[in-house]
């Protein structure tokens, strides 16, 4: 397992004021895997998530990406360093043309002198067609993102990844808010992505974590519960009682 | 290059083009070209403003700072010029506040091009100081508009009490010309008209490049969702700072040009009502495009202009209904809207507007941004 270590996460905390979000929660990540967090609401999966990208800094612990520990690096330094992602309330830039939000997505000049050696039109026109293609938004590029509907932000936000090659991509609930079909869609951009790609993908739709995961790794109250492929995650006794019993759980823990 | 691109540019050169036969226009009428040169100059500080305020999103009040440093580092040079014959080559002002010997910070104003570099250095170093403190505390906003608004009246207060350096409330008068390389450009003739003219279409052409690079539209992105920005890597105080310091630069050349055409600098050029009026004429033509910028402070105060000379107290209150009417209106500016209008009568006539589909209007109802924080969120 420790061979092609991507992303390692090292025993990490978050606490926010006096509660704890994330406790203690350490995994290595496979260079191409794609991993699924689940886990019952407040379980700390968005927690963690701020943590790998940088907007939460843990109060203990390390992150280490491709070898190098990233633990205190700013967001935006981890995002050049290969951190991509995708959150739950998509964000785009509403102003911008589809076309444009990939221009900015595709940062291989980050710096603002380098940025004024040309017209961005003229930087990788065909990688922003092909990505455009892969997510079926081609007829769309010159629309600003405002103007798309719930759906199309979400392929433009997944275009957006793609297009500036980001090596871990971190996925807040791709699939909340699409219809069936679309989520199908997205399972199979995912599956192409993997190999490539290394993800992580916080999900609610079992279904779609069947579709799309191999390793399951499962958060409740900001702790590891069980780790391993879907159907051993699905079978443990545990984790059963987590998601079927969580009611009565909170009430055991009110008194 | 896209077809609202083309149409951009068209309109660009157009502009430049009535700017170069504009003096034949007006026969040659050295009054009249000089105040043409005037608003010129003024355009150009509204162009850099709707550099910051339309693509970057930050609603710089304080851009008559940078205007009125340069308007006095060309004052101070001119004023050496002119008090060459003074014992010591003392300005009159200094004589009269028993300054006796030339303040230190004065001397290198001897030169035309070290006061041309310092003017505009100057500037782009204070701005760029402000700048990395006020974006590396993520400041936006409204915020940025007070801290810039503050900076604005200490530097005006400074100048207006540092009586012996900066000849107060007076501002330093009796210019002499601008001579380069034994050539007195003046200020009422063809030679300083085209000098303003053509640095202007330099700075609209430069403008225009540098909002369509990479760094444009990421700053048109920061604009739109600075987060989402910030995650794609991009170091947006950085950003913030290059727009906000490269518009002082250039308000600096405009304050220049400013202080010569007049042949006086006062604290009036680096006050409240004078950089607000700025803000207003980028609103009026439209602070999303630099040419509307500078098309709306040509508009505005031609009109001024026209009107002061019948109705001298009348016309501020023509020009306030203007903007009001503009701004609840015409939010997008008067050269937007204008065009927009030209494109659906072409449209009707024609039944094919020749672009690509276009989509019907940019802005909804609830989701126009904000029109004074340049759409912060």
């Amino acid at each position: 397992m420790n061979d092609n270590v991507h992303l390692s996460v090292d025993g990490v905390w978050a606490i926010f004021d006096r509660f704890v979000a994330v406790r203690d929660v350490r995994f290595n990540i496979r260079q191409g895997e794609l991993r699924c967090l689940i886990g019952p609401n407040g379980a700390g999966k968005s927690t963690l998530l701020d943590l790998i990208c940088g907007k939460v800094i843990p109060a203990k612990g390390n992150i280490i990406y491709e070898g190098k520990d990233i633990t205190r690096t700013p967001e935006y330094k981890r995002s050049r360093l290969g951190v991509g992602r995708k959150f739950q309330v998509p964000m785009v830039f509403p102003d911008l043309t589809v076309e444009e939000n990939l221009a900015v997505a595709d940062n291989l000049r980050a710096r603002v002198w380098s940025g004024l050696g040309g017209l961005w039109y003229g930087e990788n026109p065909a990688e922003r067609a092909e990505v455009l293609n892969t997510v079926g938004l081609e007829n769309r590029r010159d629309v600003k993102a405002r103007q798309l509907s719930h759906g199309e932000i979400q392929w433009l936000e997944m275009a957006m990844l793609l297009v500036r090659d980001s090596g871990l991509l971190l996925m807040d609930e791709p699939t909340a808010g699409m219809t069936a079909e679309e989520t199908a869609k997205t399972g199979e951009i995912f599956s192409r992505l993997k190999g490539k790609h290394t993800l992580i993908v916080v999900e609610h739709d079992m279904q779609f974590v069947r579709q799309i995961a191999e390793t399951v790794t499962v958060l409740h109250q900001g702790q590891i519960l069980a780790e391993g492929d879907i159907d051993s995650v699905q079978n443990s006794k545990e984790v059963q009682r987590v998601y079927l019993g969580s009611v009565e759980a909170e009430n055991a823990s009110v008194d | 290059m896209t077809t609202t691109g083309k149409r951009t540019l068209l309109g660009y050169v157009a502009f430049c083009g009535l700017i170069l036969v504009l003096p034949f226009l007006l026969r040659g009428n050295s009054y009249l070209l000089n105040k043409s040169a005037l608003y010129m100059a003024l355009a150009m500080a509204t162009v850099a403003l709707s550099f910051t305020w339309g693509y970057a999103g930050i609603l710089n009040l304080g851009q008559a700072v940078s205007f009125g440093i340069g308007a006095y580092a060309m004052a101070m040079h001119l004023k050496l010029v002119a008090s060459a014959g003074n014992p010591g080559g003392l300005p009159d002002f200094m004589t009269w506040n028993s300054v006796g010997t030339l303040p230190l910070v004065w001397t290198p104003f001897h030169s035309l091009l070290v006061s041309v570099i310092l003017g505009i250095g100057v500037s782009v170093l204070v701005s760029t100081l402000i700048g990395w403190f006020i974006f590396r505390a993520r400041i936006s906003g409204v915020f940025v508009a007070i801290i810039t608004l503050a900076l604005l009246v200490v530097v005006n207060l400074v100048v207006v009490t540092e009586q012996g350096l900066t000849a107060g409330w007076n501002g330093i008068t009796n210019l002499a010309d601008v001579t380069v390389g034994g050539v007195d450009i003046g200020s009422y003739g063809f030679g300083f008209y085209y000098l303003v003219g053509i640095t202007l279409v330099v700075v609209l052409l430069l403008g225009w490049y540098a909002t369509r690079t990479k760094t444009g539209l990421v700053l048109r992105a920061i604009n739109s969702n600075t987060q989402r920005a910030r995650y794609l890597g991009y170091d947006v105080a950085a950003y913030e700072t290059f727009a906000y310091a490269s518009s002082a630069g250039v308000a600096a050349i405009a304050g220049m040009y400013y202080a010569v055409g007049n042949s006086f600098a006062s604290p009036t050029f680096m006050a409240v009502p004078f950089s607000l009026s700025i803000v207003i004429w980028c609103a009026v033509g439209g602070r999303r495009s630099l040419i509307a910028a500078a098309i709306g402070a040509l508009v505005v105060n031609a009109i001024q202009g026209a009107l002061s000379s019948d109705l001298l107290d009348v016309s501020n209150l023509v020009i306030g209904a203007l903007f009001v009417i503009i701004v609840l209106f015409l939010p997008e500016g008067i050269v937007p809207e204008i065009g927009g209008a030209f494109r659906r009568i072409w449209t009707s006539l024609v039944g094919y507007s020749g672009a690509r589909p276009h989509t019907p209007k940019e802005r909804m109802p609830g989701q126009g941004t904000s029109k004074f924080t340049g759409g912060q969120k």
